[in-house]
């Protein structure tokens, strides 16, 4: 209708004119990005400052000094150090009476309360000090222990003096007891000696994280080296030899998909095959590792051939020119040069599987284990699986316990993802 | 010889495409990239240490044709060579045959120098070291050397073969591949446009390089510039559309082209 050529001078106003409406857009589609960046940084600084600020205390305990009469005949009575003889022992009783002898309880009603203000774990605490020193023995000697979970829990303020006797978990006479303790200086607030080297325990006071982080070391060991070689060979195979055709398109298809399943579904399938058709134990790193292996095998996978594809194919020509064969010029040229991204994938994979849950609750990876495993065919439990049994327990201090395990989690992901950035920088080549 | 009445080709060949003293010949070669064919009944002989340039325009298959002779073509899937091109009469798309010593004897430099992400020393003697060549660390280091030196770029590097390959200016990088394709002491050296991606003085000194090295070895050289064909081979074949157009003497070809279209293109109406 209004069909004319537009002349030089009519373009350039109509330029003129649009152009602020584009600057605008520009400037609009700008700011939705720093608003969006803002948002997730905010997010990101609320989850560090709740979990370390509100975490750190899990790291920490009340403990009571107390001082110890190491009697050798007491303690041990056979006087082998043997375990038999320290556990006939009377290493608990000893502890009592120095307590008793400074809160002076009175009757047997009170004096059972006040056993119970230092935790359960005392008599090994003692036997462990003379097995490591037997110098100790006829010596009277301050020794630390830590309280029990609901002194501890009182003393942080999360049981209340004000609460009524009869709907507080601990009696008007044993904050009597903690007052007196408190007045002699005998109550301080330390760095745990449990938190890392103890394992899951009842007691939280005495409940650690070591069980479940070497049962994730041992875990993620199996997966590593069952998931990283299995991935690269795949995907060496499916870029450097395999033809391409409806065969590895259809394979193609699926590890693709399988990326995308939701993890306790692998946990289903080691059930079945592993567990329940191989017949091999539950609740064991190995089946975990296997499990995990299988989770994250097309994740390495899918990264393993990107980086294979970043390969320049001149590198490729150059070694064929030459008379390299197929082995030396993917042995030689394009895993070395693949490495940094092969890497990078595999440790990211690493770093999922170590987050993940899901899967290792059907293979029987939940129990509650008191030993911390020796090797991958003795039962454990990994750090997310302690955490969420943790988070589940009615104990008030397991919450702070479940705290500490979520920052060593988070530290043991973090630094395995600094691992990751430090591996591509370090073998990164230019070309 | 071979009996010249048989070959289709000639009806569309221009020219004298043998040679007294061949080395390499190519039989009626088509190649064909799925349902396309990218080189159409080709027939030439390549003599033993003469310099031959194929020219023609974009997409004629001059390098298509060039990398039938290492069998470079096999990592393309989709690729299908027919017809017959032997080496010393000995036909390299026998079943037979194995490509890894073929492409050992046919060396080939390409178009973007391209090489190893290692040391200038690593880059010379990757294919010595693959094929087993040297007896002793010693030798190595004397094959790296007199390859070094025969590209000519010893001066240039002998104080620091360890140092990355990649770190040269382009025209030494493409030197330097030259080098590593000498190395394996190769009988025929296939370069595929090796200039294009260099300044004029890089390809002044790799020209006076092919000279040099087509008294030891038969070259065939892909090029897109006819001054280049005519700085440094004796023989010239003009590629058009899959298609070998004419050959013959470099002179003949630049001074007085028999056939039309190679005409067109050396004055330049088509290219």
């Amino acid at each position: 209708m209004n069909n004319k050529i537009i002349t030089p001078l009519e373009a350039s106003d109509k330029v003129k004119k649009s152009i602020a409406k584009r600057r605008a857009k520009d400037k609009r589609l700008k700011f939705y990005g720093r608003a969006a960046i803002s948002l997730a940084v905010c997010f990101l600084l609320i989850l560090f400052y709740s979990i370390f600020l509100k975490g750190y205390s899990g790291f920490f305990q009340y403990y009571v000094t107390l001082d110890i009469n190491f009697d050798r005949e007491r303690i041990d009575p056979k006087g082998d150090l043997s375990d038999n003889s320290l556990f006939d022992g009377e290493a608990s009783a000893i502890v009592n009476e120095s307590l008793f002898s400074i809160i002076q309880p009175q009757g047997r009603k009170a004096k059972k309360q006040a056993k119970k203000i230092v935790s359960s774990g005392k008599d090994v605490r003692i036997t462990k000090m003379v097995k490591n020193d037997p110098s100790l023995f006829g010596t009277i000697t301050k020794v630390k222990f830590a309280l029990d979970d609901d002194i501890d829990s009182f003393l942080r303020g999360y049981i209340k003096r004000e609460t009524p006797e009869s709907e507080r978990r601990i009696s008007n006479k044993v904050i009597e007891y903690i007052d007196k303790l408190n007045e002699e200086g005998r109550i301080s607030y330390e760095f745990s000696d449990y938190i890392l080297t103890g394992s899951a325990s009842g007691n939280p006071e005495m409940a650690g994280i070591k069980g479940a982080f070497i049962g994730s070391m041992l875990t993620l060991s199996v997966c590593l080296l069952i998931a990283f070689p299995l991935g690269v060979a795949t995907a060496i195979y499916l870029e450097e030899i395999a033809k391409k055709n409806k065969i590895t398109e259809f394979i193609e298809v699926n590890i693709n998909n399988l990326a995308a399943v939701p993890s306790v579904v692998f946990g289903i399938m080691g059930l079945a095959i592993f567990i329940s058709i191989f017949g091999m134990p539950r609740s064991i790193p190995l089946v975990g590792g296997m499990v995990l292996a299988l989770m994250t095998l097309p994740t390495i996978i899918i990264s393993s051939r990107a980086a294979i594809r970043a390969v320049p194919p001149s590198v490729r020509d150059a070694a064929y020119g030459i008379g390299a064969s197929k082995l030396q010029v993917i042995f030689h040229h394009v895993i070395p040069l693949a490495m940094p991204g092969m890497l990078t994938g595999t440790i990211i994979g690493m770093a999922q599987a170590l987050g993940e849950t899901a899967p290792l609750l059907m293979i029987g990876m939940v129990a509650f284990i008191v030993d911390v495993p020796n090797s991958v065919v003795d039962p454990g439990t990994v750090l997310p699986v302690q955490i969420f049994m943790w988070a589940d327990f009615a104990e008030r201090m397991f919450i702070q316990k479940t705290s500490a395990a979520i920052i060593v989690l988070l530290g043991f992901l973090i630094s395995m993802n600094a691992l990751a950035v430090y591996l591509r920088k370090k073998l990164e080549r230019r070309w | 010889m071979n009996n010249i009445n048989n070959l289709k080709s000639l009806e569309l060949t221009v020219g004298d495409p043998f040679s007294k003293t061949a080395r390499l010949k190519a039989r009626n070669v088509n190649v064909f990239y799925g349902n396309n064919r990218a080189i159409d009944n080709v027939t030439i002989d390549i003599g033993s240490k003469e310099v031959i340039s194929f020219i023609g325009p974009s997409g004629c298959g001059k390098s298509t044709f060039l990398r039938c002779f290492n069998r470079m073509n096999d990592t393309i899937d989709s690729c299908v060579v027919q017809g017959e091109i032997s080496i010393d009469d000995e036909n390299i798309y026998d079943k037979k045959i194995d490509v890894v010593p073929l492409r050992a004897r046919i060396g080939m430099v390409f178009q973007k120098p391209n090489p190893f992400p290692k040391s200038i020393y690593d880059n010379v003697a990757y294919g010595p070291r693959i094929h087993g060549l040297s007896e002793s660390k010693q030798h190595l280091d004397y094959i790296v050397e007199e390859s070094l030196k025969r590209a000519g770029l010893w001066n240039e590097v002998n104080d620091r073969l360890q140092s990355a390959g990649t770190g040269l200016s382009g025209g030494q990088q493409q030197r330097l591949c030259i080098a590593r394709a000498i190395a394996v002491s190769p009988e025929v050296i296939l370069m595929d446009e090796p200039c294009s991606a260099l300044d004029p003085i890089a390809t002044a000194k790799i020209e006076d390089l092919i000279h040099e090295l087509g008294n030891d070895y038969s070259i065939v050289i892909v090029t897109h510039s006819m001054q280049q064909a005519a700085r440094v081979s004796k023989r010239t074949a003009y590629f058009h559309l899959g298609k070998l157009i004419e050959v013959g003497r470099t002179k003949d070809i630049f001074t007085r082209p028999q056939h039309n279209k190679t005409e067109a293109y050396i004055s330049g109406k088509i290219g």
